[in-house]
């Protein structure tokens, strides 16, 4: 997969939340929004894979990310929304998140690289952290995210 | 011209004729008298020469060139068919193939002049040659004779008939002339009809044709070989009449002269004994039957194309050849459009607007769309018949490699499946064919102190078995020694010595998918790279199909391998389990039963049911698929015995909701840990419902 280009000129990212903090997607792997709906549930999968959802007729697997970040599992209300990210090779995969706020522009000096040597679990779903005037973005890594344990 | 538009047909035509090239000297080693097969071979090398040489590949035309002088030694009975030329054929045939791919790829033949093989050809003729030229040194001069009496003025052959005759001698009273001639054309023209047609044009502008040979008809189908033979009455001189006919391009030479009908009787008589000396004429002159050569050899040609045609394609065939990508669209929409019409049959019984208008109509919408899918799914059926093929071929070859004897059996070549499934399935079967001729089959030593017949025996049968298609790979060799495949799997560390001990026979043998498997003793280059099974059955579960093996020691084993007819679209039961919903396809169902909870015994700890004499484990679906069931234990269960090859089970659940049409649409990478479940569906209210495979449930 594509590396994440850090340096060089504006990205556009969308603001979702989860729990209270902030967190960022890069617009280029989003293939669309969605409301929460039925998400059929597929028996003998990892915990974090919550079913699968009829998009259009095309099939497509939901997975939580609060559960894979290890946060506290999804409590479904009127902002969740699925998010459904197309990654390269890997077709669709739809991710839940709380709420989705805006849509922002980071230039690149805004955005700080986070040192890989961080042991802690949840830092290594980030790439770096976004700075702007609402505050604080964490900016996810789509690939360790979505992509790992397949 | 420009010839490319006519690439994709000729690599089509130049793969069917090879194929069948395959399949005919095969025939021909097995009975090498077999004037049909001889005739049959020689005019696929004479249809190729033909397609190479219009499409500009050199190095391809002269190779076939050179096979075909050779196959029309064997006809005319002047080279008796023998191993080593059977062997020489085949090694033609790889180098053909081997251009065909080079043309595939680069739209090129490569620079390979694969000139051994050209040489060996020669000398096959050569030794073909001395043998007849002793046997019949009589016959020789004789047929240089002949062939220097026609020289090129093949109009002395045509045959009048007695009208004909009649007309000409009329015409000769008339003052008219009446004149023989001899067209040939250049080697290179590609539409040879085209310019047919312009000489007849031509001439006829100062004169009447009264006689052609071949037939006009014929000439205009194009059934002749590089020249053509008139019989011309006009008034004008024979240096006009060929001057006009010379005038039209690509035509080589016009030969030609007074032609009288009196004397066409004698030449009659002649024919006779030229005909018999003929084939000796045409060998004298194969040495000369380079490429300006227009008559006599040429003729040869001509005659096998003229005779044959009728014989192998009498009917014409009413096909056309489609991508299969427009048929994959197709087959898509049809999915949409079945997937529309279960969402209106929801929506009209929820919505309350049923009635019985609504109904009738909708019933009828269901049998169009139930035809319509059915018809896309028999285009897009073809026999399995391309594939399986060139193993006939593949088992020869094999033979010589392992030095072992071997027959291959084929039967149910016309079993039909998906046209994808059946260009996947090519390599799976080759690899357990290979398998079955390397490890299976022990050496004609072996096989006779066991007191089996010294030639061993591998069978491939296809037939189809309800939705299903069973393709099964046998032989008659020593079985899976299971305790080797055991030792061999803790020296690999893929069991412990532990775990071997409690194996049975069936797991020892599913250790033989294992990835970096493999029992042969020694690394040959047939088989046993250690890849090999494993990527038979990915390929094969690949397929949605499933791979089975039977073994006994010493008497052979054999490899069934199940595949389903339809990828897309199946009859599938809906039933519910818990509050989920789940599709069971139709095809694995085989009857589904009312059992009173106390008709459940435990044998060995687990659940079974006995239905008419049989005994059959039952499978709690709920538990499996970790659902809360929500239905009461003391109430009678709701069975569905699924079938899977002579295995059967009993799913308990919850309820039956009814039979549907359903699309099955894949679960993708991120949940394929799931191997129960086969796919989803996409139910009316647009819910998604999962699809169990019955198969891996028992």
């Amino acid at each position: 997969m594509e590396e994440l280009k850090v340096s060089g000129g504006s990205k556009q990212f969308i603001v979702i939340k989860l729990g209270d903090e902030q967190y960022g997607i890069d617009i280029k792997y989003i293939e669309n929004i969605v409301r929460m709906q039925h998400i059929t549930r597929v028996p003998k999968v990892d915990s974090y894979l919550k079913g699968v959802i009829n998009l259009r007729g095309e099939v497509i697997p939901v997975m939580s990310i609060r559960i894979k970040m290890g946060l506290q599992p999804d409590t479904e209300t009127k902002s969740s929304r699925i998010i459904i990210l197309k990654l390269e090779m890997n077709g669709l995969i739809g991710i839940i998140v709380d709420e989705v706020k805006e849509v922002v522009t980071l230039e690149s000096d805004q955005i700080e690289k986070i040192a890989y040597d961080s042991k802690e679990e949840k830092d290594s779903f980030l790439y770096g952290v976004g700075k702007c005037a609402g505050g604080l973005i964490s900016l996810l890594d789509l690939n360790s995210v979505v992509l790992e344990n397949i | 011209m420009d010839v490319s538009q006519y690439l994709e047909i000729f690599l089509d035509e130049t793969d069917e004729h090879l194929q069948n090239l395959n399949t005919q000297i095969l025939m021909l080693e097995q009975e090498p008298d077999n004037m049909d097969t001889i005739n049959e071979i020689f005019r696929a090398a004479h249809s190729l020469k033909g397609m190479a040489g219009t499409m500009g590949y050199k190095r391809m035309q002269t190779l076939t060139h050179d096979m075909e002088n050779v196959f029309s030694e064997v006809r005319n009975g002047n080279i008796k068919v023998k191993a080593e030329m059977i062997d020489v054929l085949f090694q033609c045939l790889d180098a053909l193939e081997e251009y065909n791919t080079n043309i595939r790829e680069s739209a090129d033949e490569g620079t390979n002049d694969n000139e051994p093989l050209i040489k060996q050809l020669n000398e096959i003729m050569n030794e073909g040659k001395g043998g007849a030229e002793s046997s019949s040194s009589e016959e020789a001069p004789a047929a240089s004779q002949a062939a220097s009496a026609t020289g090129g003025k093949k109009w002395l052959e045509i045959k009048l008939g007695d009208s004909e005759r009649a007309v000409l001698k009329e015409a000769a009273k008339q003052g008219q002339n009446v004149y023989g001639l001899t067209v040939s054309i250049q080697e290179t023209c590609i539409l040879k009809a085209a310019r047919a047609f312009l000489v007849f044009k031509a001439i006829e502008e100062d004169g009447e044709i009264i006689v052609s040979d071949p037939p006009a008809q014929e000439i205009e189908d194009e059934k002749f070989g590089l020249d053509f033979s008139l019989v011309v009455v006009t008034g004008s001189s024979l240096d006009k009449v060929i001057a006009a006919a010379k005038n039209v391009s690509e035509i080589q030479d016009v030969l030609g002269d007074v032609f009288d009908p009196d004397q066409e009787v004698s030449a009659e008589e002649v024919q006779e004994t030229k005909e018999k000396q003929e084939e000796a004429a045409e060998h004298a002159a194969a040495p000369a039957e380079t490429v300006p050569a227009p008559a006599v050899p040429a003729k040869s040609n001509k005659k096998a194309e003229e005779k044959k045609p009728a014989a192998s394609k009498p009917v014409v065939n009413r096909t056309v050849r489609v991508d299969i990508e427009k048929l994959d669209t197709l087959m898509n929409l049809v999915s949409e459009l079945i997937i529309a019409k279960n969402s209106l049959v929801s929506a009209s019984t929820v919505s309350g607007t049923s009635s019985t208008a609504v109904n009738e109509q909708i019933e009828y919408l269901e049998s169009v769309t139930t035809s319509l899918h059915e018809s896309v799914m028999k285009v897009r059926m073809v026999p399995i018949e391309s594939t399986v093929s060139k193993f006939p071929r593949m088992v020869r070859d094999l033979q010589k490699k392992l030095g072992k004897k071997m027959e291959l059996y084929m039967s149910g070549e016309e079993t039909e499946l998906d046209r994808t499934v059946v260009d996947e399935i090519g390599d799976p079967l080759m690899h357990l064919l290979r398998n079955s001729a390397d490890h299976g089959l022990e050496s004609a030593e072996v096989r006779r102190e066991r007191g089996k017949p010294e030639v061993g025996s591998i069978f491939l049968d296809a037939y189809q078995d309800g939705n299903n298609v069973v393709i099964e790979v046998r032989d008659d060799g020593n079985g899976i020694d299971t305790q080797a495949v055991r030792n061999k799997a803790i020296e690999r560390g893929v069991i412990t010595p532990e775990q071997a001990e409690n194996m049975s026979e069936k797991d020892s043998i599913e250790l033989l998918f294992n990835a970096g498997f493999s029992t042969a003793k020694v690394v040959s280059d047939v088989s046993g790279r250690g890849v090999g099974l494993d990527v038979v059955k990915s390929k094969i579960e690949a397929l949605s199909g499933e791979v089975e093996v039977k073994s006994k020691l010493g008497e052979g084993s054999s490899w069934i391998i199940r595949l389903p007819l339809t990828l897309a679209i199946i009859q599938a039961l809906m039933v519910d389990i818990g509050n989920e919903k789940y599709a069971i396809s139709l095809g694995a169902i085989q009857t589904i039963e009312d059992i009173p909870p106390q008709d459940v015994k435990l044998v060995q700890a687990k659940e079974v049911i006995q239905l008419r004499d049989l005994v059959i484990p039952l499978i709690r679906l709920n538990e499996i698929l970790d659902i809360e069931s929500k239905k009461d234990p003391e109430e009678n269960m709701v069975v569905v015995i699924v079938k899977k090859g002579d295995k059967l089970a009993g799913l308990v659940v919850d309820e039956l909701i009814g039979q549907q049409e359903i699309v099955i649409k894949p679960l993708g990478k991120y949940v394929s840990k799931c191997k129960i479940i086969s796919g989803a569906t996409v139910l009316g209210d647009g819910e998604v419902a999962l699809i169990l495979d019955a198969n891996t449930l028992i």
